[in-house]
């Protein structure tokens, strides 16, 4: 039996799952055991597509299917949050078992606290995450970096602060994320900035952090967030699935130390892109030029897991008028407006967006502003936000019954 | 668990739109398309995506898809059922062409169909009826690329990648709107920009790609020859050009500065001043890299050919050919433009560009094929068939195009169109076209079939089926094979687009190389690829040019005003242009319900002087006359045109510009002069 808090290392005892997984299969164990005991009905994961650049979200019934998704894709940049809400009915009709990268986590958080995703029915496997790579970089740097052809490129991990390669003739290449980020190359920036590297709003936090001694590589450190992860890792260690052992403490602090290492690039980063836009006018200067050039594909608002309005502001002709070029900087302020005091820092409005404006960044800026003069930290917890009401119904109500013309009650 | 049946999946494609060709994903559920989402793992356009990309499903299950095929009976179209359509087809057809001949038969294809459909139906138009009447529509948008570039450097391609740009050093553009024509290739454009390349746009328009520019040219509409000729002028003036370069590698040169020599000045004509025309020659002289990038401010003019070799002599010239970060580039404004051009449906050549007049060609094709007596003669182009249409030509099948709105002077389409004995139209939608044919054949979108589309940097995309067509709909690969079986040919036992794929590698040596499987990883390959283990071509022309004696040829071309310009009884010059959230003629984007919220309706734009001047406001409804027709439309008053300059959009049938523009046609390439007419502006009194 484990109880919430505990700390453990865990590993699959399928053979066959153990072949296929990293660091002793933990994760996909515990997946394919929810899936055979009914304890969900699917499984929201990522698997390999046309190569190990390529992370595509997969919905997985049949747990003799949950090996495909065995293994970390360090290129996959996807956030699953929202293909819950938007694909998946909310989870309201079906208990879903979903890993989670920390923003995958946050994003499920905000939506939940606006009635988006039913967090009841799902059951988040955790996974650290020091950040990822997009697929078209990744290659790019692995070409003109590491000197190597990207197609014989067998497998890929960020380990110690290095990028590291396996090549199809078993060598192995490795080159540190400081240099290949201060060449352009690396991480997103939005994953340099990222502070929610071990994902603890999960019901289960899994990773290799901290294994150490015989268990190295062998087994997963998993740390007990939930009642719901205990008692899926308890029925799993029961029936056999999964077995498990008391983490090393001297794991445990070594483990604390990569974290905290990590964060500490996390304020390096956040210091440096956060400076470089200044502040006051020069900030909003920057801010409005750059976004000068948006094209109004709705990237921004489609992909964010903090947007879900059915009458989004933005296509209120009053605000926006439809159809021009550059829309009118009220389109941004509206998801300022909307967004800030819960942006999550998921990148996707930058990596999505077709005009390369640094969308992410500048919430993201906002966001910790805000944090800092409400205390008020989105994506860890259901605490509602600050500024920005999150339930659009009764908005509208409210608006319709009160003829106010605030969309936002900032003065309840 | 109703919401998936646990079957969610991700279908990855390529977006129907422009010819960019970026890849997307398909969110499919249960059958049905629910949804687009990013395909981060393309080098094309890494997940991101355009309004028009990011909606492009919607159309996909539309409640107005045509699902059985219609036969008019008595000016009705009646249900009927495929084999009652293919027998009336086949016998229409057959009877025609024994009756008439071959010059008796037109065929149609839209640059918006797969490689493997172009390619088919331009192999039924040669095999079964012996003619070359089979065109595409880049004839209205790259036809005078297709023959200028060939004439030029021997290849009608654009030369580098999109990607490519982040080589150079300026960005020379001209004709082109990329930001809203081409967004993802417009978007390496701000990567450019942000990594200090300089970026020179000329364009009458104020657009919002002139506005990324670091020198906006304004010049008058259609004074291209002029604009180039004196920039050449000043480049050899000033001692800038390559000597080196033309001396190994081109024809041609002393034609060329003989006729510059007249255009020191051309203010009179461009309105650009000598000193502002020194200063972009000098800019894209001293470049080290420099790429030309145009569009179809180039091409959709009665000089369109001539204005292309315009820019490849710009290019020869100052050596900017065959190196990364340099080339000339026309933006292909169709998902297949490239492709239906390469597939051979056009009526001088087969697939891979080899030409029906060659006799060795013809005979192999013959061989390869398994027929006699294919044509060696010039075909008939599309809006030359339109002209013909009744005399010689009696039937007619056009597959995915909607002439009636989207071809010069619309009155003349539909006139001609009613004097066919017999038209088939092939299409998703009863589209303003298919209201004038005998019988429609209801297609598959590009969600519901297989196949490649040919990119503007002649990259090979592959288009994967992500559900069924509608009702009884065919995916149209397969009902050529059909058709092709009910007129008893050979050489069409095709049971998949990848079957038709490997025929089309079998005659065309320029593509041999290119297999499904090499397609796979969205990098796939760019053509030519002769060889299994040939990489691949991004850039053209790098050794030598593709032309028979390998070099590239020099033009001295001499300015020619438009057909038609602006007089006293029709003062204002007519442009006409695409907008970022709508795609031609709207029978897709308009069923997207956010195109259709940004954009609802057609306008003209109209300069605040003129506007002012004849009083009239913003959003107004104003009458345009032609000499051809007449369109009620919204005035939308802005300065992003000068003076005297009028721009409307292609998209709208209820606004529809080619009610106004003229058929004058460019005489290397039967271009259309779509860009320029004269009309008259009048104010509707009472309404407002």
């Amino acid at each position: 039996m484990v109880a919430k808090g505990d700390m453990v290392y865990a590993w699959t005892t399928s053979a066959d799952l153990a072949n296929v997984a990293e660091c002793g299969g933990a994760v996909t164990g515990l997946l394919k055991f929810a899936l055979e005991n009914d304890i969900v009905d699917a499984v929201l994961a990522v698997k390999k597509g046309v190569d190990l650049y390529d992370a595509v979200p997969t919905i997985i019934t049949d747990p003799a299917e949950i090996a495909e998704t065995a293994g970390s894709l360090h290129c996959g940049t996807l956030l699953l949050s929202k293909l819950i809400k938007k694909y998946l009915g909310g989870a309201n009709d079906m208990r879903l078992g979903v890993t989670v990268k920390g923003c995958d986590a946050m994003g499920i958080y905000e939506l939940a606290k606006r009635n988006q995703v039913n967090l009841d029915n799902l059951l988040m496997i955790g996974v650290n995450c020091g950040g990822s790579v997009s697929p078209v970089t990744a290659r790019k740097m692995i070409r003109e970096k590491f000197e190597v052809d990207p197609n014989s490129v067998v497998k890929e991990e960020i380990d110690k602060g290095q990028f590291i390669i396996v090549t199809e003739d078993g060598q192995h290449k490795g080159i540190s994320m400081d240099e290949l980020e201060d060449d352009g190359y690396g991480r997103r920036s939005n994953c340099r900035r990222c502070k929610m590297k071990i994902p603890r709003q999960a019901d289960l936090a899994c990773g290799n952090w901290g294994v150490i001694g015989d268990k190295a590589g062998k087994a997963t450190f998993v740390e007990v967030c939930s009642a719901k992860g205990a008692d899926l890792l308890s029925r799993a260690a029961k029936a056999g699935a999964i077995a498990t052992e008391a983490a090393n403490p001297k794991g445990i602090e070594i483990r604390g130390k990569v974290e905290n290492a990590m964060l500490k690039l996390g304020d390096k980063w956040r210091a440096r892109y956060f400076e470089g836009l200044g502040e006051g006018k020069e900030r909003l200067q920057k801010m409005m030029e750059d976004s000068s050039r948006c094209i109004k594909c709705y990237a921004c608002i489609e992909n964010c897991p903090i947007c879900y309005c059915e009458e989004c502001s933005t296509k209120k002709s009053y605000l926006v008028p439809p159809g021009e070029l550059p829309p009118p900087f009220m389109f941004h302020l509206i998801r300022f407006a909307h967004v800030s005091d819960s942006c999550i820092n998921c990148g996707q409005c930058e990596e999505n967006c077709p005009m390369e404006i640094a969308n992410s960044l500048y919430m993201h800026a906002l966001q910790t502003d805000m944090e800092k003069m409400f205390g008020h930290t989105p994506g860890v917890d259901m605490e509602l936000p600050v500024l920005a009401l999150v339930e659009e119904t009764a908005e509208r109500e409210r608006l319709a019954a009160t003829g106010s013309d605030q969309i936002f009650d900032v003065f309840k | 668990m109703a919401d998936t049946n646990g079957k969610l999946r991700y279908v990855p494609t390529t977006c129907p739109y422009c010819g960019v060709g970026c890849g997307l994903n398909l969110v499919v559920n249960d059958g049905k398309l629910v949804g687009v989402e990013p395909l981060k793992r393309t080098p094309i356009n890494e997940g991101k995506l355009c309004p028009k990309g990011a909606t492009c499903w919607e159309f996909v299950h539309s409640p107005d898809r045509l699902t059985k095929p219609l036969i008019k009976k008595n000016g009705e179209f009646i249900e009927a059922t495929w084999d009652e359509a293919y027998d009336l087809i086949a016998s229409k057809f057959k009877e025609t062409y024994e009756k008439f001949g071959p010059k008796s038969l037109g065929f149609q294809v839209s640059c918006r169909t797969p490689n493997e459909e172009c390619y088919i139906m331009q192999k039924l138009a040669r095999v079964a009826f012996k003619t070359n009447n089979i065109d595409n529509c880049a004839r209205i948008c790259h036809g005078p690329s297709v023959a200028g570039l060939s004439l030029s450097f021997g290849s009608g391609a654009a030369t580098n990648p999109f990607e490519d740009v982040m080589n150079s050093d300026v960005i020379f553009m001209i004709g082109a709107n990329t930001i809203e024509a081409h967004p993802l290739a417009g978007r390496r454009l701000v990567q450019a920009k942000k990594a200090g390349k300089k970026i020179v746009v000329c364009d009458p328009r104020y657009t919002p790609t002139a506005r990324l520019a670091d020198e906006w040219v304004r010049y008058n509409p259609s004074t291209n020859i002029a604009l180039i000729n004196s920039i050449m002028y000043w480049i050899i003036q000033e001692n800038l050009h390559d000597k080196e370069f033309i001396e190994k590698r081109t024809t041609g040169f002393e034609d060329l500065k003989k006729t510059v020599e007249n255009y020191a000045d051309v203010e009179s004509i461009t309105g650009v001043p000598t000193e502002r025309v020194k200063e972009i020659a000098r800019i894209y002289a001293n470049a080290n890299n420099a790429v030309i990038i145009y569009c179809l401010g180039i091409t959709e003019l009665s000089t369109g050919t001539d204005n292309v070799r315009s820019l490849g002599n710009l290019a020869m010239l100052t050596g900017n050919v065959g190196r990364p970060g340099t080339g000339v580039n026309p933006l292909r404004g169709q998902n297949n433009v490239q492709g239906a051009c390469d597939m051979g449906a056009y009526p001088n050549v087969f697939s891979g560009y080899q030409k029906c007049e060659d006799d060795a060609t013809r005979k192999r094709m013959e061989e390869l094929w398994g027929v006699t007596g294919l044509e060696s003669e010039y075909g008939v182009t599309l809006t030359e068939q339109i002209t013909q249409c009744g005399d010689p030509i009696k039937a007619m099948y056009i597959f995915a195009l909607n002439p009636v709105v989207s071809y010069p002077d619309s009155n003349h389409v539909m006139r001609s169109l009613e004097k066919l004995d017999f038209l088939v139209v092939q299409d998703l939608f009863m589209t303003e076209t298919a209201k004038y044919a005998d019988v429609i054949l209801p297609g598959a979108s590009f969600a519901e079939k297989d196949g490649t589309f040919t990119s503007g940097e002649r990259r090979i995309n592959r288009v994967r089926k992500a559900v069924e067509p509608p009702g009884d709909a065919k995916e149209d690969w397969q009902i050529f094979v059909d058709l092709a079986h009910t007129l008893g040919l050979q050489g069409f036992d095709f049971n998949s687009p990848e079957d038709i794929w490997n025929d089309v590698r079998r005659v065309t040596p320029s593509m041999n190389g290119i297999s499904y499987a090499r397609m796979e990883k969205p990098e796939s390959v760019h053509w030519p690829c002769p060889a299994e283990d040939h990489p691949g071509t991004p850039i053209l022309h790098r050794e030598k040019f593709a032309s028979a004696d390998g070099l590239g040829h020099f033009f001295g071309i001499e300015h020619r005003p438009p057909a038609e310009v602006a007089d006293a009884e029709y003062p204002f010059t007519l442009m006409t242009g695409r907008l970022l959230f709508h795609y031609h003629t709207r029978t897709q984007t308009g069923r997207a319900g956010l195109l259709h919220h940004e954009v609802p309706e057609g306008f003209v734009q109209i300069n605040n002087e003129d506007a002012a001047r004849m009083n009239i406001q913003n959003g107004e409804k104003i009458k345009l006359t032609s000499r051809r027709g007449e369109v009620e439309t919204l005035a939308k008053v802005t300065d992003q045109v000068a003076p005297g300059v009028l721009m409307m959009t292609m998209h709208f049938a209820d606004a529809a510009a080619n009610m106004l523009t003229n058929t004058a046609l460019d005489p290397l390439s039967k271009m259309p002069e779509l860009k320029h007419s004269a009309v008259k502006v009048e104010k509707i009194t009472g309404v407002q």
